[in-house]
């Protein structure tokens, strides 16, 4: 089985490509970044597997996602690479070819994006780029699977190929240290990576490649090499250091092929892109419309679509779904327990979460928008000064907005912020931003206190998660993450109209995660609070205020009678929710035991005030990360301590806010 | 004069970056920007907000104070 690996500038396109080669589908999206880990997939075809990875401008890395990349180099066995190239930025993708070039396995060169080249007149003459290079090139638009099949055909001639590694003449000092450093070098590392690749990416400055030397020759024979040749070649022409060196050398290089190949007619008039940036990171409106943008994401998600979406489904769960069922069970001859347990708990807990499905795949679907757009980038931009007031930078707004759809992939996309404080503190905050997890929870209670200001009750809530979020990250920055400079660099891309299908295919793909969720830790939580209903110390089918879980919810609730919802039903809920957010719904619907949301809704309306039920909405919002999500945190931190922090600080915090919020609303007589 | 100076649309010639922050200037290498070539700002965001600077087709964000510590010529 031949194994590919899918190498290449970010948002050029490999996960496009990746997904049309493989019939999956990864995340893809307008910004760059969008990959952070490894992902294999199995060729339509069967003959082999491609390996998508995080984009890199060169194999040494900088931030997190782009030290995959290197690991992977040095540490896993491929035969061959595909190389995707924006022929739109021929000049600088090359950069990445060369060193995949230098590495020596069978390269084949996808250049992407032809349809963005042409329009900027743009024209490359793939005969000419395959002759300098010694590589086949195969012209593609990976988004519209363009030439796809063609470069999936030449896959299988990239095994039997060989591909000697490029030579180019560094100069006199530094080809004098690569030849030093080579012999240097045991056996043992040569015979699963090329000498003159590894010398030469240690002397550009790649960590990666200087530990794993370093574990075969030790750190002292390395600084010596690597000192006299950075004497050596600040000695000659031009003063270089030893990355410039490479980098000029290279350049020169690439230069010489570009003017060979590419034909550039100049396009001066302003394009499309440019004219949206006008407008959208306009000085003044640049914010106002960022908000106003959110603002009518949740008018559509609540008021206008969602809301009466999800009243058809609870109509249609409460009604036939559930006499059917009740009927089936009934014809069934099952035991009063079983029909109990599937009419009270599994309906009543799943069904009830599964009612909001509706506005969650409006919000996912407007999230994608986002995504494929290339909007992304630009509120990032937008957002840096906010962002930098607090010790953070722009770019940490991007693991945030996908945080709204799911928690687990905004913590991911932390990945590619390169200060690893400011990694950290995105890891650590993302979980405030309310997550579409949440989103049932706030839909049950507007609708029952606050129909009429639903999407500003909503908004509100979604705001008060971001500035929480700002508020933590200065008093961290200022206290336990004491300054490193934060930096902001961000690639801006063009514009894409996002295409229905790829649209859709990505909502569907976040939409997946919550049915696969209601099937599994809903499912399975509402069957334990059913249970926990059901039996209690008296024995079984008891009266529910005497049941397990109401010792469980009764326990805590005295500890939440400060927040204006001290009663055990809240504690229970709100124990279940650490399994899945979606949980503290399904509690309710099964410990209140009601037919539909409607009269769930009206009951509630004697049990909490709107006042207490906000701070129910403000403490829901804030406290404890989700499992999936502290799961996540541990992974990606690699550190018990800080998973810890993560759930202590939550917790602190939400209580004193739905303290201040619920004994400051009561003062104020609300 | 430096970069931050620069009026919208205008175009100037890098001369120096060695004085800005060593990640920033290998970022800002990584997209070809190096000395010697030429940019255009594009647009500022308020209050010394970040700069949008267009090289060779490809826009990118800097901040303001990264802008002001890049030596340039206007062309
Ligand atoms: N116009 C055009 N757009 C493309 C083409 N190929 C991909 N795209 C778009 O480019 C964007 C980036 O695509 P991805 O597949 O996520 O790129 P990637 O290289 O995997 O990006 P990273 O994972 O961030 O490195 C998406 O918005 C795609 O729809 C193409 O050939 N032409
Ligand atoms: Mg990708």
């Amino acid at each position: 089985m031949m194994h590919i690996a899918l190498l290449g500038n970010p948002n050029t396109g490999k996960t496009s490509l990746f997904n049309n080669l493989t019939g999956s589908y990864e995340y893809v999206g307008n910004w760059s970044g969008v990959t952070v880990e490894k992902k294999v997939g199995a060729l339509k075809n069967k003959t082999g597997q491609l390996i998508d990875l995080p984009g890199i401008y060169t194999l040494n890395p900088l931030s997190k996602d782009e030290g995959v990349v290197s690991n992977f180099f040095l540490h896993d066995s491929f035969d061959g690479i595909v190389n995707i190239v924006d022929a739109s930025q021929l000049e600088r993708n090359l950069v990445l070819t060369l060193q995949l070039l230098e590495f020596g396995k069978p390269i084949i060169l996808g250049l992407n994006m032809t349809d963005v080249a042409k329009s900027r007149g743009i024209y490359i003459n793939e005969q000419k780029l395959s002759a300098a290079l010694q590589v086949p090139v195969v012209p593609i638009v990976a988004r519209t699977g363009q030439g796809c099949n063609l470069l999936n055909e030449q896959l299988f001639s990239l095994q039997s190929k060989k591909q000697a590694p490029l030579v180019l003449d560094y100069g006199v000092a530094l080809e004098k240290g690569i030849a030093q450093l080579i012999a240097a070098m045991p056996q043992e590392l040569t015979e699963h990576l090329p000498p003159r690749w590894l010398a030469l990416q240690f002397f550009e400055g790649n960590k990666n490649v200087w530990e794993h030397l370093s574990s075969f020759m030790g750190d002292d024979a390395l600084t010596k090499i690597y000192e006299e040749t950075k004497t050596n070649v600040q000695k000659e022409e031009n003063a270089d250091t030893l990355s410039q060196r490479i980098y000029r050398v290279r350049r020169t290089y690439i230069q010489a092929i570009v003017e060979q190949a590419v034909d550039q007619q100049t396009a001066g008039a302003a394009t499309l892109t440019d004219r949206i940036d006008a407008i959208v990171t306009n000085k003044v409106f640049g914010l106002p419309i960022f908000l106003l943008c959110m603002l009518l994401l949740f008018k559509l998600t609540f008021d206008w679509l969602g809301t009466p979406l999800s009243d058809l489904l609870d109509a249609f769960f409460s009604g036939p779904l559930t006499d059917w069922l009740a009927f089936v069970l009934g014809k069934a001859g099952a035991s009063s327990f079983i029909q109990s347990l599937v009419l009270d708990g599994i309906v009543a807990g799943v069904g009830g979460v599964l009612v909001f499905m509706p506005q969650i795949f409006i919000l996912f679907f407007f999230i994608s928008l986002l995504e494929d757009s290339g909007y992304m980038a630009r509120v990032a931009l937008v957002m840096d000064k906010i962002m930098e007031s607090v010790g953070l930078n722009g770019k940490v707004f991007i693991p945030m907005i996908i945080g709204f759809g799911c928690n687990v992939p905004g913590i991911m996309a932390a990945r590619t912020i390169e200060q690893p404080k400011e990694r950290l503190l995105t890891i650590l905050l993302t979980p405030l931003m309310s997550c579409s997890a949440r989103l049932p929870v706030y839909a049950l209670f507007v609708g029952a206190f606050f129909v009429e200001y639903q999407t500003i009750v909503v908004f509100s809530l979604y705001l008060l998660g971001i500035a929480m979020a700002l508020l933590l990250a200065k008093l961290f920055s200022m206290t336990i993450l004491k300054e490193e400079q934060s930096v902001f660099v961000i690639e801006l891309p063009p514009y894409r109209l996002p295409q229905s299908k790829a649209l859709f295919r990505s909502t569907w793909d976040k939409g997946k995660g919550f049915i696969k969720k209601a099937g599994t830790f809903i499912f399975g939580g509402s069957v334990i609070i059913w249970l926990l209903t059901y039996a209690g110390p008296q024995g079984l089918n008891v009266d529910m205020d005497n049941s397990f879980l109401a010792a469980i919810g009764g326990w805590v609730a005295p500890l939440l009678a400060p927040l204006g919802f001290g009663t055990w039903q809240a504690g229970a809920a709100l124990i279940t929710g650490f399994l899945a957010k979606e949980v503290v719904v399904s509690s309710m619907n099964i410990i209140y035991h009601v037919p539909d949301v409607d009269s769930l809704q009206g009951l509630m309306a004697t049990e909490f005030t709107p006042l207490s039920a906000f701070t129910f909405m403000v403490f829901v919002l804030l406290y404890v990360p989700c499992l999936a999500t502290v799961g996540t945190i541990r992974k990606e931190t690699g550190s018990a301590k800080w998973t810890y922090f993560s759930i202590v600080y939550a917790l602190i915090l939400a209580y004193s806010l739905s303290f201040i919020i619920y004994q400051g609303g009561k003062l104020l007589g609300f | 004069m430096v970069l931050s100076e620069l009026g919208r649309g205008e175009k100037a010639k890098i001369v120096d970056l060695s004085n800005i922050d060593q990640m920033v200037k290998r970022r800002l290498l990584d997209f070809g920007i190096m000395e010697g070539i030429e940019v255009q700002l594009k647009q500022r965001m308020p209050f010394k907000g970040p700069f949008m600077l267009d090289y060779c087709g490809q826009c990118l964000g800097i901040r303001h104070q990264e802008a002001a510590r890049i030596e340039i010529k206007r062309v």
